[in-house]
């Protein structure tokens, strides 16, 4: 009778056990190096993100002419990240750029949000089946959102850049991992992925150079902002000699970039084809060095 | 009647409205600069502007309501920042007499409108001098956007270039491919004019840099201009494009230049000018 007497007083006060626990000060919007305490591994992987950049960046600086571009800083120091809703300005700690807070606080609840369903006794949390889908990303990357949504795939943004790290701790803290299984687990490095040179199919039909992005499902360069480009070059060799080379920028800001299974027509100037050298290039949104991403030699099949 | 006359006078004042035979473009002072970004975000000097407009609204408003109590209130504001402004520029000292806000107060104070009037009149006067000499060029230099820092990557040479840089090689490779056809050499013409092309469809990453909302890329660099593009692509990639039609599409190209200009080149050329 006195052992029953001690369980249900117990599971009675598990509740208050929350409350004596919470740690305050995670319910006041701290910087992402306070949730290291706990999430030291999720910490470090952001660390190495272009989301732990987004504010302190050179090039953002630079681009928003050191801050004075008031429309871009929203999506670079975010208060709360929503799906589908431009976030508003934070007010603290902007040198953390997209951090744990903005995307994982919610004023609403006063909870850390996650797909997740933990027991996590330092702060309140809420399981939200939103950090699964596309749409989360969305109120941020909205050109690129509408782009995946064209593509009309299962795969949404979590599923490539989120990766999967299988079954992992969310916490490194001791003692307190030692109460917590593994959990399935994604990175918080947001890898950008890059193309590959399977990803454009090229082809020569007719008097037409035909290149279709095949492998992204999205547009190939993507971003709102940040300038990525492809490089395409075209030397044209005739049946005469003569030679003539085509040159095209592919770009989101001038609105060439190669669209999802979309083929991406370039006239070749009239003539007796014998033989086109296709060289397609690239430039990332967060450097100014080009790459070369695919070369290939496509001859016209003799009649 | 008198009421009128003193709404009259205060509202012309305060939008601090003047016609002129000449408009004078002088360069701002040194000292301005301090109020407006980079060095300051907050815009001090204008919105000083602003709440002197405001308060000269103010005492309008309420003394058309007979509240001569809120309107003297506003009248020691206008008086107060009056005077803070008058040492915010030394260059423009001369223009403030601060004995004329004070003289308008004690009107206020007397209740009597025709000395509100006579005041107002004169205070606004030395608002309206020192907008006439500086207003249009403090907006030029300090309220339009700067070109300065945006670059645009060439799709001929796939090097980045300043905007003015860029412009002339867009503009040249257009009078390259006029050139070539009036002189009847094709393979010339076709070439320039797809270089002028491919630079034409770059201006929306030009574009796209300050104008993120994308409407008003599309006014300027729209569906018109980019099937004018696509027409004169098609048109210089065959055998012997027609000189008449390409003439006819560049035409319509150029109606983007014109609208874009007339927006942002004027500005920038004094802005440029004040710079040099």
């Amino acid at each position: 009778m006195r052992i029953l007497l001690i369980i249900f007083l117990f599971l009675v006060s598990c509740e208050k056990l929350e409350e004596v626990f919470v740690e305050e000060d995670l319910l006041q919007r701290p910087q992402a190096k306070r949730c290291a305490d706990c999430h030291a591994q999720i910490y470090e992987e952001w660390k190495e993100s272009r989301h732990y950049r987004a504010w302190k960046s050179e090039n953002f600086r630079r681009e928003s002419e050191n801050y004075g571009k008031v429309k871009c800083l929203s999506c670079h120091a975010p208060h709360q990240v929503d799906p589908e809703k431009k976030p508003v300005l934070r007010a603290e700690f902007r040198e953390d750029g997209v951090h744990c807070v903005a995307c994982h606080f919610k004023e609403e609840t006063r909870s850390m949000h996650g797909p997740l369903k933990v027991w996590s006794p330092p702060h309140p949390s809420t399981q939200d089946l939103d950090y699964t889908k596309s749409e989360f990303c969305a109120g941020c990357h909205r050109e690129t959102y509408k782009e995946w949504k064209l593509a009309k795939v299962r795969k949404s943004c979590q599923d490539c850049h989120m990766p999967s790290l299988g079954k992992k701790d969310l916490i490194q803290k001791f003692p307190f991992y030692l109460f917590h299984l593994a959990k399935r687990r994604t990175s918080h490095r947001f890898p950008a992925q890059k193309a590959k040179p399977e990803d454009i199919e090229v082809h020569l039909k007719g008097k037409e150079l035909i290149l279709v992005n095949v492998g992204v499902p999205h547009n190939l360069p993507t971003a709102d902002q940040g300038d990525p480009k492809l490089y395409l070059i075209a030397q044209i060799l005739y049946g005469d000699g003569k030679k003539r080379t085509l040159r095209k920028l592919l770009s989101p800001q001038s609105k060439t970039a190669l669209q999802y299974r979309v083929p991406y027509h370039l006239r070749i100037p009239d003539g007796d084809v014998k033989e086109v050298r296709v060289k397609i290039m690239r430039k990332f949104a967060w450097s100014d060095e080009k790459e070369t991403l695919k070369e290939l030699t496509l001859r016209t099949p003799s009649p | 009647m008198r009421y009128r006359a003193l709404i009259t006078a205060l509202a012309v004042i305060a939008g601090v409205s003047f016609s002129a035979e000449k408009v004078i473009l002088k360069k701002p002072p040194e000292s301005l600069k301090k109020y407006y970004p980079p060095a300051s975000k907050n815009y001090e000097f204008i919105s000083a502007m602003h709440t002197m407009s405001t308060a000269f609204y103010g005492i309008n408003l309420n003394i058309n309501e007979g509240n001569w109590e809120g309107a003297k209130r506003w009248a020691q504001e206008l008086k107060k920042t009056y005077l803070k402004v008058s040492k915010m520029v030394p260059e423009w000292k001369s223009y403030f007499k601060p004995q004329l806000a004070d003289n308008l107060v004690k009107a206020v104070s007397s209740k009597n409108v025709d000395r509100v009037i006579g005041a107002s009149k004169k205070l606004g006067q030395t608002c309206a001098k020192c907008h006439q000499d500086n207003e249009i060029a403090v907006k030029l230099v300090y309220h339009f956007p700067s070109f300065e820092t945006i670059k645009i990557e060439d799709p001929v040479e796939f090097m980045e270039y300043k905007t003015g840089k860029y412009m002339e090689k867009l503009t040249n490779s257009m009078k390259a491919l006029k050139i070539y056809l009036l002189q009847g050499e094709g393979d010339k013409a076709q070439e320039a004019g797809m270089n002028f092309v491919e630079r034409a469809r770059q201006l929306r990453s030009m574009c796209s840099k300050c104008h993120t909302n994308k409407l008003s890329e599309e006014v300027i660099v729209g569906k018109e201009f980019e099937k004018a593009l696509n027409d004169l692509e098609n048109l210089l990639s065959g055998d012997k494009p027609d000189r008449d039609r390409v003439f006819k599409l560049l035409g319509k190209v150029g109606a983007s230049c014109t609208k874009c200009h007339n927006v942002h080149l004027i500005p920038q050329v004094v802005k440029e000018a004040f710079e040099k």
